[in-house]
């Protein structure tokens, strides 16, 4: 374990470097105080994946990664529905799908919002509207903000939920 | 001898169906009555594809001992869809609720456990349900197609062009082993070979996407044993894989990258992440095989004989971990460019870490190798027609494509992702061992959701 303290301390904090510059700073700042603001302290996101081609979980993921850091934002995923305020849905809501995530959103307490993220669930993505797929999920659940891309980056998904944050 | 594939094509003249294996492909006309004989008791990995050519096409199955929708969930009208006769645009109307019958194991004190499809993290949807005996796994069914979007028959009318962004995102961590493939099909289709250096950018972006796909492995696997440490540090080194990605392709998962003209890759920056990243693999190396308590973890956990790989005829990482010395990339053109295969003949979710950390050192070798290659425009295949297949060996497996023309348009569609053939031997590996071990032995196969389901 000595070799790994060695590493750590030689490393450092990651978050501050390369393109994480002061632009990010500002508007880490901003979603810190927002999510204190309005979420006392912390803002739950359970993110179901409605048939997405896993791009979108993937950079999810990666805001868990030490560049991006998302959680000592106060910003958490969180395991199940019922600890959640915010439902952030991916993919194209498909056939077998749309029970699942009208479920999962009736598990949310209210106050709830649902985020759509990336260009599937809004049918901007290439896949057409076809027999399995249910999208887009506005006519299933009320959207109370989009975050596009395809996939859309971890920082645009930080700018994504400042932005919802700020709307709210 | 190995299966890889069993599906069907609907013509005038009636339906055929395909049995393809590695050395042959045998083809059979079915008669009016629609009806095949199962190839399960030999193949086991055909039941998903049996139950699928049904779904799809309403085939019937003699013979076989599980005929259970597979794509069909419970509240699916009868219908099916890759019939010429169907409408891609229909809408269906839920039908009512048909429970599902799950196999179980019965007995004093066995209770079942049902996890999905919405699991407890950032991950796709999909169902698996376990019969215990208190802690101990008894028996686990996997079932998926939560994610099924039609994409087969979503892409039937469309040219190879029209059809590249579908196809670049039908799994987005395997892109490139689509478009690697999809590649091949347009150069074989416009009867034109796929040059050393077309091939060679491709070889290059692919390497990448595995070195990707194995760093996230390789701190997911440990984060599910409890070691935290090891994701923050290997998911770093993805993120920086990711960004070398956004740098030659322009997009972070390098969607519709293998499908425009690229004079060549910036050589210097391969070059510089690739020294970098052994260095830093190498400390991670020595690092992570000096924890005992997690290799204890890892050890003989969720164990997959090399005689059940082979039956089930997996492929991929859970293939080589099981001691199946089966890579697609196993050939003159990969070899002269620093490829070897790895293999592992434990089983274990330490074999599938190893083959992992090993396979990344030889990724980042042909990388080195593979500077000088570049990509012409993709050939016309306006006026294509016949039956094309390719094969390329992602991240996840060896992925097979097959596609049939008609003047340049899509006619039949069919992907077999390599998570096809190892979903259905996840639930070997699960007698034995208890079921928090679960999340650990599932992670080490990584399997993909998207296209599986398709």
């Amino acid at each position: 374990m000595i070799q790994f303290w060695e590493k750590r301390l030689q490393t450092g904090i990651v978050t501050e470097h390369k393109e994480y510059d002061e632009r990010m700073k500002a508007l880490r700042r901003e979603l810190k105080d927002a999510v204190k603001k309005k979420f006392a302290g912390s803002l739950a996101i359970r993110m179901v994946d409605s048939g997405s081609c896993n791009a979108c979980e993937a950079e999810c993921n990666a805001l868990s990664n030490p560049y991006y850091d998302l959680e000592r934002l106060g910003i958490a995923f969180v395991a199940s529905p019922r600890h959640a305020d915010v439902m952030l849905l991916s993919g194209v809501l498909t056939f077998n799908m749309l029970p699942h995530v009208l479920d999962a959103y009736a598990q949310i307490p209210a106050p709830k919002w649902v985020i759509t993220l990336g260009d599937c669930p809004v049918m901007q993505a290439p896949f057409e509207k076809g027999f399995a797929i249910e999208g887009p999920a506005g006519e299933h659940l009320p959207i109370a903000h989009h975050i596009p891309g395809c996939p859309p980056s971890p920082d645009a998904i930080i700018e994504g939920l400042l932005t919802f944050l700020g709307k709210i | 001898m190995r299966l890889i594939a069993r599906f069907a094509l609907e013509e005038n003249e009636g339906l055929e169906v395909l049995t393809v294996y590695a050395d042959r492909t045998e083809r059979m006309r079915l008669e009016a009555d629609e009806r095949i004989d199962s190839i399960a008791g030999r193949h086991p990995a055909a039941i998903w594809f049996e139950r699928k050519l049904h779904d799809d096409f309403g085939i019937a199955v003699d013979g076989a001992f599980d005929s259970r929708p597979l794509l069909h969930h419970e509240r699916w009208p009868k219908l099916h869809p890759m019939r010429k006769h169907f409408d891609a645009r229909t809408v269906l109307s839920s039908h009512p609720f048909k429970p599902y019958p799950y196999e179980t194991v019965a007995g004093d004190g066995v209770f079942e456990v049902s996890v999905g499809p919405i699991h407890a993290g950032i991950i796709e949807p999909g169902h698996f349900h376990f019969s215990q005996a208190g802690e101990d796994m008894l028996h686990q069914e996997v079932r998926h197609f939560y994610k099924y979007r039609g994409i087969e028959k979503m892409l039937e009318g469309k040219t190879l062009e029209q059809a590249w962004p579908i196809v670049s995102r039908i799994s987005g961590n395997a892109s490139m082993a689509y478009q690697h493939a999809l590649r091949d099909i347009a150069f074989a289709a416009a009867n034109k070979p796929r040059s050393d250096r077309d091939r060679g950018y491709g070889a290059l972006l692919l390497e990448l996407e595995r070195i990707i796909h194995h760093l996230t492995d390789l701190g997911f696997i440990p984060n599910d044993a409890g070691f935290g440490a090891a994701l923050a540090y290997a998911s770093m080194r993805a993120e920086e894989a990711r960004r070398l990605m956004r740098r030659l392709t322009g997009h972070r998962f390098g969607f519709d990258a293998l499908r425009d003209t690229v004079p060549g890759a910036d050589a210097e920056a391969v070059r510089t992440f690739v020294r970098t990243l052994r260095e830093q693999m190498r400390w991670f190396e020595a690092w992570i095989t000096d924890i005992p308590s997690l290799l204890d973890r890892f050890d003989t956990t969720g164990v997959l004989t090399r005689f059940k790989a082979l039956k089930y005829n997996t492929v991929g990482v859970v293939a080589r971990a099981s001691g199946v010395a089966l890579d697609r990339r196993d050939d003159d053109f990969h070899r002269a460019r620093g490829f070897e295969t790895v293999t592992d003949d434990r089983g274990d979710v330490a074999a599938r870490f190893t083959v992992r950390l090993r396979e990344l050192f030889v990724s980042l070798e042909m990388m080195e190798k593979l500077l000088d290659g570049a990509q012409e425009s993709l050939p016309d295949t306006s006026d294509a027609s016949g039956e094309f297949e390719a094969y390329s060996e992602g991240a996840l497996g060896e992925l097979y494509l097959f596609v049939q023309l008609n003047n340049g348009r899509i006619t039949r569609f069919f992907a077999r992702d390599p998570s096809f053939m190892n979903w259905q031997a996840l639930h070997l590996m699960m007698p034995g061992n208890i079921i928090a071990d679960f999340p650990l032995i599932n992670k080490s196969c990584d399997l993909s959701y998207a296209g599986n389901d398709l």
